[in-house]
C-alpha cells in the first residue's frame, strides 16, 4: 500500500514536472516568436554598418555630405566658369589637343 | 581710345567720330544693363567698371543668373543689336558701378552707310569680338563633352 502511494506521489509529481517543463517551452518560443523582427532588425542593422574595431569619425551619409549650400554651390560654379574660360583662351593662343583636354582643378568637377 | 577693342585700327579722328555716336550712360552697382530676351537696340562699349554676362540655370529647383562671361574696361557687349532678332541672348549686369558708352543700331548703320571705310574698320573688329566668343565657348563646350564621355566610360 506504501509503496503504491509513493508511486503515485512519485507519478503526480512527475506530471507536475512535465507541466511545468511544457509551460516554459511553450512561453519560450511564443516568446521569441514575438521578439524576432527585432532582431531581424538589429542583424540587418548590424550587417549594413561597417565593423568598428578602430572607430574613425563618424561617416556622414553621401546626401549630407554633398548638400553644400546653394552659395557655396554657385561659386563653385562661377570658379568652375572662370577656369574653363581661362583654360579655352590658352588653347585659343595655342590650339593643340593637349591644351583643349588640359585638367581642370576646379572642385565642381573633382 | 586705343584700348577700345572695336575701334582698333581706326584713325584717332575717325575714332572719335564714332565715339562722337555714342552716349555715356552709368549702371549703378547691381543694375542689370539689358535682360536675356530684350529688344537690342544698342551696342555697348565698357568705358569703366565692369560688366557680368549671364544666363539662367536650374539650381535645385531654383533659377539662378550663371556667369558666363565677364567684359571690362575697352570691351563691347551687345553685339546682338546688330544681328537679327535684334534680342540679347544674355543678360548683363554690373558688379560695381560701371559706366557704358551705347551706341545705337541706327547711328551706327547710318553712320556706316555714310563712311564705308570706317564701316568696313569696325566690322572687321566686331567679327573679330564675335569670332573670340565662339572660339573660346567652342572649346569649353567640347571640355565639358570630353567631360560627360570620361564620366559615361568610367
Amino acid at each position: 500500500m506504501e509503496m503504491l502511494l509513493m508511486g503515485a506521489c512519485l507519478s503526480v509529481f512527475g506530471l507536475a514536472v512535465c507541466c511545468l517543463a511544457f509551460g516554459a517551452a511553450t512561453r519560450d518560443s511564443e516568446y521569441a516568436a514575438a521578439a524576432a523582427p527585432a532582431a531581424e532588425k538589429e542583424l540587418t542593422k548590424a550587417a549594413a554598418s561597417p565593423a568598428r574595431f578602430f572607430v574613425g569619425p563618424p561617416v556622414l551619409p553621401m546626401a549630407a555630405r554633398t548638400r553644400v549650400p546653394i552659395e557655396a554651390l554657385l561659386l563653385q560654379i562661377e570658379n568652375h566658369v572662370r577656369l574653363e574660360h581661362a583654360a579655352a583662351e590658352c588653347f585659343l593662343e595655342s590650339p593643340n589637343a593637349s591644351l583643349l583636354h588640359s585638367r581642370t582643378m576646379s572642385t565642381l568637377v573633382n | 581710345m586705343a584700348d577700345i577693342d572695336l575701334l582698333k585700327g581706326l584713325a584717332p579722328e575717325d575714332a572719335e567720330r564714332v565715339l562722337a555716336l555714342g552716349k555715356r550712360a552709368t549702371v549703378s552697382a547691381g543694375a542689370e544693363l539689358f535682360h536675356l530676351g530684350d529688344a537690342a537696340d544698342n551696342i555697348y562699349v565698357v568705358a569703366r567698371g565692369r560688366l557680368r554676362l549671364t544666363l539662367p540655370m536650374q539650381v535645385r529647383s531654383h533659377e539662378e543668373d550663371i556667369l558666363v562671361e565677364e567684359r571690362s574696361s575697352g570691351q563691347t557687349v551687345g553685339w546682338s543689336a546688330l544681328i537679327p532678332p535684334y534680342r540679347f541672348t544674355l543678360t548683363a549686369s554690373a558688379p560695381l558701378e560701371t559706366e557704358v558708352i551705347a551706341f545705337s543700331r541706327e547711328a551706327l548703320t547710318g553712320y556706316f552707310a555714310a563712311h564705308p571705310d570706317t564701316g568696313y574698320a569696325l566690322t572687321l573688329n566686331l567679327s573679330c569680338v564675335i569670332g573670340h566668343r565662339l572660339q573660346l565657348f567652342q572649346a569649353m563646350w567640347l571640355r565639358e563633352i570630353q567631360r560627360m564621355v570620361e564620366m559615361r566610360c568610367a
